[in-house]
């Protein structure tokens, strides 16, 4: 016991003196090491990746014959007209396994726009949002991420220039907060969304709202919808709003274990619509539901919030930097 | 030639509810965890005094700008008023345990604070700045463990810490326990207040009940299954002061803090290896002073039998389980280690 204690106590003052110094936990460390490893590796095998797609194109020969021989060289079990004269298809996005550096937080409404409210505990949804956005904003920047906040106080900021904002800094992912209001006052729960198309009325009186100021017309909403659905991003803000949303729920439900999981949803939200980025709007919490806004009338639970997001980037980018790209890559036969 | 400076060392958790300080001058005092200051002049003249702490806070609270500093076992953030409350309490705190403001260049004061389980760096860092000046070296240690420490339960067992604003559980195996197995609940005493207060409000509506009356009566009558007395108690109705049978409400507001409590410990469980699973069943521990419900040990025995039984130990003084862990780990940290603690 006298052994086991010292071993501990060891651990303890390191712990404390981290804490002191400021330095990032040794786990944390370790996992910051490995994603950098992550990242290099992935790094490495996309330029072999483009280094080899260059040096086909260059070898490519019009002449008649020149691509069967080409073929028979090629990639095994690959017909060669298949490769070459096969109608394009979508572009997958395995084959852009980028690094996840930059983490774009929209703290949604602000200023004006107050967005959802509940009277008796005087809790306003943009005051929510920008609470749990700037501890999520610790969170990552604390695991190494680069944050770029679209709002960091109460000012109104238009759902286009939110996208901007995105798009100019250069962030990799766009995850905005928002706290929903259910007209069934006993439903509960978290659900995100991906930009997409919607039948449901549902969700299309809510994409209606959180539409209202985007600042766009209608000509350029098709062009921008036009632009969407050729983009692979589609595919990976799908990925990204499962990553999220299972974050969400597996981490909320056990400290409010009545919580429902609603699921990953398309809908067409402007401020998805105008990120040029893997891109998606989680509803984390519902302000209709007496239970759940008291429990959001608790910084405690904001935090809880606020970490469930942060592990949702973590996974992801852990997602797409730890795939085996080779794997992926050969699968296309590229 | 300097003066060599007596050497204090103290242990002290910082709760919601009431805060504890145990020293190695044999001191062990606690002190309900308010501060409050005199709203006005003549409130300042009345109580003769620039800020009261605990008890005597609490009963003049009338008078008082009030302050529970800590929520759900945290320092309440963005208020400044909170964080001199929690300056106060620590100063008060250690006043108890012989540690004056006038005589503190006197001692040497080595301290270990206990913190909820998962409270992050930045909380950890708050405690750290309410404690500037008064700790010479500050060590933060998560409450489950603290109490694994005094209680030498530090090899395959769990600890429940049943506090005021959070519940804390951990698992020990043998190291300093990681986030994978350590959880906080919201569920906790004051939780289990504010569902006694709406379930007494919801059948005893003309009766004037404040949640500081509520919290009283159930640090007296708490109880989960079969109540061998009635839970009788007096408020006002119309003025009138009336007794009122309150034994289902305590009852239901009480269990409803059961299911949470099993899942995350059969959850916790579930994480341990597997040849260690049953060690650990067998050696469950609940501290913290929502622990002492009546039948809870029993309880949560039940609920273990899902996965084969298992025992569960109360600890019958909560108060100071956990400042007494923490003054377990000041004694035993080598002087060496505390230099490099400085506050």
């Amino acid at each position: 016991m006298r052994r086991l204690k010292r071993q501990m106590l060891r651990e303890l003052v390191r712990e404390n003196v981290e804490l002191i110094t400021g330095q990032p936990p040794r786990r944390e460390r370790r996992r910051a090491r490995l994603r950098l490893t992550a990242r290099m590796a992935a790094v490495v095998v996309l330029s072999m990746g483009l280094l080899g797609s260059s040096r086909l194109i260059s070898s490519f020969d019009t002449r008649p014959g020149a691509a069967q021989a080409q073929g028979q060289k090629g990639v095994a079990g690959l017909a060669p007209a298949a490769r070459f004269a096969a109608t394009p298809g979508p572009i997958a996005a395995a084959v852009f396994p980028l690094a996840v550096r930059k983490v774009a937080i929209d703290a949604g409404h602000g200023g004006k726009s107050v967005g959802t409210r509940t009277m008796p505990l005087g809790l306003v949804e943009k005051d929510v949002t920008l609470d749990v956005a700037a501890r999520l904003r610790k969170l990552l920047e604390a695991d190494h991420f680069q944050v770029l906040m679209t709002r960091d106080h109460d000012q109104e900021v238009a759902l286009e220039k939110r996208g901007e904002l995105a798009n100019k800094g250069g962030a990799d992912i766009f995850v905005s907060i928002h706290v929903n209001w259910i007209e069934n006052r006993r439903a509960r729960g978290v659900e995100t969304y991906f930009l997409g198309p919607t039948e449901d009325p549902y969700l299309t009186r809510l994409a209606a709202d959180e539409n209202r100021e985007s600042g766009y017309s209608l000509a350029d909403m098709r062009k921008l919808l036009d632009r969407i659905y050729a983009d692979v991003r589609q595919e990976k803000s799908r990925k990204l709003a499962e990553t999220m949303q299972a974050s969400l729920f597996s981490s909320l439900r056990k400290v409010n274990p009545k919580l429902d999981d609603r699921g990953i949803k398309a809908a067409p939200f402007i401020v998805l619509l105008a990120s040029e980025m893997p891109a998606v709007l989680a509803e984390v919490s519902c302000l209709s539901n007496e239970q759940e806004a008291r429990m959001l009338a608790k910084p405690l639970y904001r935090q809880y919030i606020a970490e469930a997001l942060a592990a949702g980037v973590r996974s992801y980018a852990d997602l797409v930097e730890d795939k085996p790209q080779a794997a992926q890559l050969s699968k296309k036969g590229t | 030639m300097s003066e060599k400076k007596e050497v204090l060392h103290v242990g002290i958790d910082l709760g919601t509810s009431r805060s504890s300080v145990s020293a190695s001058n044999g001191q062990r005092q606690f002190v309900e965890s308010y501060v409050g200051w005199p709203l006005d002049m003549v409130s300042r003249k009345v109580l003769k005094k620039s800020v009261l702490v605990g008890r005597e806070a609490l009963e003049n609270r009338t008078m008082l700008d009030l302050h529970r500093p800590l929520e759900q076992g945290l320092i309440k953030e963005g208020s400044e008023k909170d964080e001199a409350a929690v300056r106060e309490l620590l100063w008060h705190l250690l006043s108890l345990a012989g540690v004056s403001r006038e005589g503190r260049n006197n001692f040497k004061v080595r301290a270990v604070v206990g913190v909820p389980a998962e409270a992050l760096r930045v909380n950890k860092q708050q405690v750290r700045k309410a404690m500037q000046g008064a700790a010479d070296s500050l060590m933060i240690v998560s409450e489950p463990f603290a109490v694994a420490y005094g209680l030498e339960s530090l090899l395959h067992s769990m600890i429940v810490d049943l506090g005021a604003g959070t519940t804390d559980f951990c698992v020990m195996n043998g190291r300093l326990p990681t986030d994978e197995e350590q959880r906080t609940l919201p569920q906790a005493g004051d939780w289990i207040d504010e569902q006694l207060f709406r379930l007494v409000r919801e059948r005893h509506a003309q009766a004037s009940v404040s949640i500081h009356m509520v919290r009283t009566w159930k640090e007296e009558g708490s109880f989960v299954g079969a109540s061998k007395t009635p839970v009788i108690v007096t408020v006002p109705v119309a003025g009138k002061p009336t007794q009122i049978d309150i034994t289902n409400e305590m009852r239901q507001a009480c269990e409803a803090i059961v299911p949470p409590i099993a899942e995350s410990m059969l959850e916790l469980l579930s994480r341990v290896q597997p040849e260690y699973q049953e060690k650990v069943r067998n050696s469950i521990i609940v501290s913290g002073g929502t622990g002492l419900i009546r039948g809870l040990g029993p309880r949560l025995e039940q609920e273990l039998q899902a996965v084969g039984g298992g025992k569960v130990r109360v600890v019958k003084d909560p108060v100071f389980v956990g400042s007494d862990g923490g003054l377990a780990i000041a004694l035993d940290a080598p002087e060496d280690d505390w230099e490099r603690l400085s506050a």
